[in-house]
């Protein structure tokens, strides 16, 4: 055995030198049958002769006895590599549109795999994550919940629902039953919740900043350790502690400086004060991981402190259902295991908690079918669900890509067909000679996964560049693609990247080495390099020419469904004037404002914003328009009570009373609200047309009486009809408005975007309005601070990214078509050289040459076209849940995609028929 | 006279190459004559099956090889038999001997 290995080595460390001993040893040998031959009588030179032919085929034989020394395929490797890089060298050009094909085929693979892996594969940046437990709770529809904030998500069936939060108290009782209780599956339980918006006073600096909720459990259940400082822990987690916060890497960096002295150091958090007590490490953003990157993490206990009466937790009854809840399984223990050591408590508490019915059909306890049950789901990518809103675009990403990295092959295939035909002399030779034929089909699959890993190579040059493009098109929000996500080129993208390499080189290689090996000997000997194999070669490549110019136009009819999408969508009629408008937001109720004092801050900053020189109007209102804001509730019409409505939910602004004016939202009918419109006098509404025609059919809403709860039900008086806007996004159909004047309705108002007419530049207003506010409140910061223009422009962001990304690949695509469909017709063209020049000399005209080649070309590219449009149609139904305003079949675009692909096409057919028509007869039939 | 040049049983050569190295070290030549003459001329081993057999005998364990100088002082390559090769030869005679003598009853019957 050892024996064996060591001979093994050596072959392969000095394989000169065994390959000495081996002629040495054979030559030694036919000296010896000369000497014999002599010895017999025979000539010197007949006795070498004589001994030649009794030996046979001496290579042959060395190449048996190398094969005993078993390390012949490495040796062949290394040959064919030599071999390989040299001939990639010979032709550069050959290589040079290989590799770039494949590059970038191969760089876009990486790229879009880069995302897949830091959206849907990795997980948490904690302690063993594939021990971590989620949470969910799915019910009947009997199970009613005091409430819910945070992510409600899941595709649940028909009659079921759910969420993925959970109330204070219910976290609060199986926690400490899990710490009594030995024998549970899990080793602990702990909460986390999103504080969206935390107004933070840092060194007398405002800013708005997101925080997270935290158990006191919460980093060490995770086993996230801090960098510097210490964690938050159970006993910060009491709201008779001291208020003590920890930081995020990021912010630690952005907003101290990376000081270590931020521990121990005072800030203010919506008016309370904290002690800085840590940092948490780089790679840490919290349980969510995508979008949501909270930069401070406080206790759950001091949730009502920051929260004040918008505070998910009610002492001694039942609150919102609001934290995230996570486990860490015990060594071995399983997620089922996990889940019904804590089903039977959680089930048995909801239920205790069920709030009383309030509407008829209510049932004041559900059947037991209907009750509620935990999900425990694998916990170790935090908020997958999360995560999972992005998978419509990652999908429509990974199936672009696979189509361009297949153009990609096709291309390669082709050259590499061409080539093989160029070489058939080589190989017809090397299989007459004794070369095996799997041998040869090594030698050739070896220089084309040698052309793919160097495309492979320089993809991922590529691929680092289109990486941070696309980190650049995060959007958040859960639509298109997720903000903050941190890509990296790690371990798995580069073996994915290897992967597909090697996998790209066997595809695009297999066929034209199958081929090239297959000829028969005898005819292909006699007709050297002149035709061999041809016809099914031409047959092949034909073939992947259609598929090409089909996937060109699938990808392109892509990307001109997206294209008109955004410019129907920017050309949407929004209903009111967006230009030189300013727009910013406040949360004057962080600040502790509330009742009487927050309407007299409203009122004076109007009237400073109102007087500033370049203004021409300042008005406010609970939302901003345009931004994917939404404050909707059920509206009571005349004559229905909150039991029996029917669910009339409608879109509500509550607004300053010059909204209509400042905006240009033109008033139909009725009359705009005005400074008596207070709350002393009658509440009082103006409507909009679509909300007028939808609950007033046939009727006059002016003067009719409408609420939202018993409190109001027949209480607000419409005053006037004002025409519709597109409220929340410019997709929306008109949907049912109503608004409400701001002094009535000072409750709703805890924040408000303010927007300013200017006469200029709105953006040229930015120091006087954070000036102004600065003035009145400068703890106070100042939010979002935009153009109305560039907020509508914002949201559309995703459908532009899509339209333009569409785009790109779908010109890359055709570009490689066109390479691919050029390259055919120029090799068929030095094919055909002779016949072309026959037909030259026998009268054909350089019009009939010309027609000639491009027919050929064109032929292919008409039966692609009609490929593609069939697959087109069927593929684009996938994305028309994102069109708007255009058909996923749309002839418009088909006929002008078509169009685009043809005249390209028509201009790589003509190049080699303009060369076609050049031949020269004579010499044409001379080379024969 | 009948020769056998090609086709020996898969594994008899190995057996011949073994039997011929119990002598002593020589090298793939001598092999080969001694083989023939030994055999009278029935068996003739051509090199394209003897070196092969050499090297996977060698790779096995069974020889062992070592340069040295042929009689009239040429450089070649000498085998020899290892202990191992002589185990193996031990175990394949005995083989051989079952396998020829039951060969042989069934070609005598009839």
């Amino acid at each position: 055995m050892l024996n064996k290995l060591k001979m093994r080595l050596r072959a392969l460390l000095r394989r000169a030198e065994a390959e000495h001993d081996l002629d040495d040893e054979m030559s030694f040998h036919l000296e010896k049958e000369i000497e014999q031959n002599i010895a017999r009588g025979m000539s010197g030179e007949e006795a070498r002769l004589a001994a030649l032919r009794s030996f046979g085929g001496v290579e042959y034989f060395k190449e048996e006895a190398r094969d005993v020394r078993g390390v012949r395929v490495l040796e062949e490797l290394w040959q064919d590599l030599r071999y390989g890089l040299r001939l990639m060298r010979k032709a550069p050009g050959f290589t040079a549109i290989a590799v770039l094909s494949l590059a970038l085929g191969i760089g876009a693979n990486t790229a879009i795999f880069s995302l897949v892996d830091a959206v849907l594969l990795r997980t948490l940046p904690v302690a063993e994550p594939d021990r971590l437990v989620l949470f969910n709770w799915q019910s009947g529809k009997a199970f009613r919940i005091s409430g819910s904030r945070g992510i409600m998500m899941g595709d649940y069936p028909p009659g079921v629902r759910g969420g993925s939060s959970f109330e204070y108290h219910i976290f609060e009782k199986l926690r400490s039953d899990l710490v009594r209780e030995q024998s549970s599956p899990l080793s602990s339980l702990f909460a986390f919740a999103n504080l969206w918006d935390l107004t933070v006073l840092v060194d007398e600096q405002a800013e708005v900043s997101k925080g997270l909720a935290v158990s006191g459990n919460y980093f060490a259940g995770l086993g996230v350790p801090p960098v510097i400082g210490r964690t938050i822990t159970e006993e910060d987690d009491n709201p008779a502690a001291q208020p003590v916060a920890m930081i995020s890497h990021r912010y630690w960096q952005e907003r101290f400086g990376a000081d270590r002295a931020v521990i121990g150091k005072q800030i203010k958090l919506n008016q309370t004060t904290f002690t800085v007590i840590g940092v948490t490490p780089p790679a840490f953003n919290g349980t969510s991981q995508v979008d949501y990157h909270p930069a401070i993490y406080v206790p759950v206990a001091f949730e009502p402190t920051l929260m004040g009466e918008r505070s998910a937790m009610k002492p001694n009854k039942p609150g919102v259902w609001w934290l995230q809840l996570m486990g860490r399984l015990k060594p071995g223990a399983t997620l089922e295991q996990a889940r019904d050591s804590l089903n039977g408590a959680f089930q048995t508490l909801a239920l205790e908690m069920m709030p009383p019915p309030k509407n008829t059909n209510d049932v004041a306890r559900p059947e037991p079918k209907d009750y509620p049950n935990l999900v425990a789901l694998s916990g170790s990518r935090g908020m997958w669900e999360m995560r999972k809103l992005y998978s419509f675009t990652i999908y429509v990403l990974l199936g672009v890509v696979g189509l361009i990295l297949l153009i990609a092959c096709a291309n390669v295939a082709n050259l590499l067909l061409a080539r093989a035909a160029l070489r058939g002399a080589e190989i017809t030779v090397r299989l007459a000679v004794g070369a095996g034929r799997w041998r040869l089909i090594r030698q050739l699959l070896t220089e084309s996964v040698l052309l793919s890993l160097l495309g492979g190579a320089i993809g991922v040059l590529f691929a680092l560049w289109g990486k941070d493009a696309l980190a650049a098109m995060g959007t958040g929000h859960g639509e298109f693609l997720p903000a903050n996500l941190e890509y990296s080129l790690n371990w798995r993208v580069l073996g994915f990247t290897v992967l597909i390499s090697l996998l790209t080189g066997i595809l695009f290689g297999l066929t034209p080495a199958w081929r090239a090996t297959s000829h028969d000997l005898t005819t292909a000997l006699k007709e050297s390099n002149r035709s061999a194999g041809s016809m099914s070669r031409s047959r092949v490549s034909k073939a992947l020419v259609i598929v090409q110019v089909a996937i060109s136009l699938v990808l392109l009819v892509g990307a001109g469904l997206f294209m008109r999408t955004l410019r129907n969508l920017e050309r949407v009629e929004l209903g009111f004037n967006q230009e030189n408008l300013l727009l910013f937001g406040l949360q004057p109720s962080s600040n502790g404002y509330k009742d009487e004092r927050l309407l007299q801050f409203y009122e004076r900053l109007s009237e400073r914003l109102d007087a500033l020189p370049e203004a021409r109007a300042a008005t406010f209102a609970t939302i901003p328009l345009i931004a994917h804001y939404q404050n909707n509730n059920t509206l009571i019409l005349p004559g229905e009570t909150v039991q029996t409505g029917a669910r009339h939910l409608t879109n509500i602004q509550i607004v300053r009373e010059n909204y209509f004016t400042t905006m240009e939202i033109p008033l139909l009918r009725g009359r705009h609200f005005n400074a008596h419109d207070d709350g002393r006098a009658t509440k009082v509404a103006v409507v909009s047309e679509t909300l007028a025609r939808k609950y007033f059919a046939g009727e006059d809403p002016i003067g009719k009486r409408v609420g939202f709860d018993e409190k109001t039900a027949g209480q607000i008086e419409i005053v006037g009809i004002a025409r519709d806007i597109k409220y929340a996004s410019q997709r929306e159909e008109d949907e049912p408005l109503i608004y409400m004047p701001w002094r009535q309705n000072g409750e709703d108002l805890g924040e408000a975007y303010f927007a300013i007419r200017t006469t200029g530049d709105p953006m040229a207003l930015t120091a006087a309005v954070r000036q102004s506010v600065r003035e009145l409140d400068s703890n106070l910061p100042v939010r979002d601070i935009k153009t109305q223009a560039a907020q509508a422009s914002e949201i559309l962001k995703p459908d532009r990214l899509f339209a333009s990304l569409l785009s790109f690949f779908g010109v890359l695509a055709l570009l490689l078509a066109a390479i691919g469909l050029y390259g055919v017709l120029a090799y068929s063209v030095t094919q055909r050289t002779r016949e072309i020049g026959i037909r030259l000399a026998l009268g054909a005209q350089s019009r009939d040459v010309l027609r000639l080649v491009i027919w050929q070309g064109l032929k292919l590219v008409l039966i692609g076209l009609g490929v593609g449009a069939l697959a087109a149609f069927a593929l684009t139904r996938v994305i028309a849940s994102q069109l708007y305003g255009v058909r996923a079949t749309d002839p418009l675009t088909f006929v002008m995609v078509g169009a685009l692909l043809l005249m390209l096409a028509l201009l790589a057919c003509w190049l080699p028929a303009r060369r076609a028509t050049k031949v020269d007869p004579l010499i044409a039939l001379r080379n024969e | 006279m009948k020769q056998m040049q090609t086709e020996l049983l898969q594994g008899t050569l190995d057996l011949l190459v073994l039997k011929t190295l119990q002598t002593g070290p020589t090298h793939g030549w001598d092999i080969a004559q001694r083989i023939q003459q030994v055999s009278r001329d029935v068996l003739r081993v051509g090199q394209g099956s003897l070196y092969p057999a050499l090297h996977r005998l060698e790779a096995q364990g069974w020889i062992s090889s070592e340069w040295g100088a042929s009689e009239n002082n040429r450089r070649a390559k000498f085998y020899k038999l290892t202990a191992a090769g002589r185990k193996q030869l031990a175990n394949e005679l005995e083989l051989w001997e079952l396998f020829s003598g039951a060969v042989a009853l069934i070609l005598k019957t009839n």
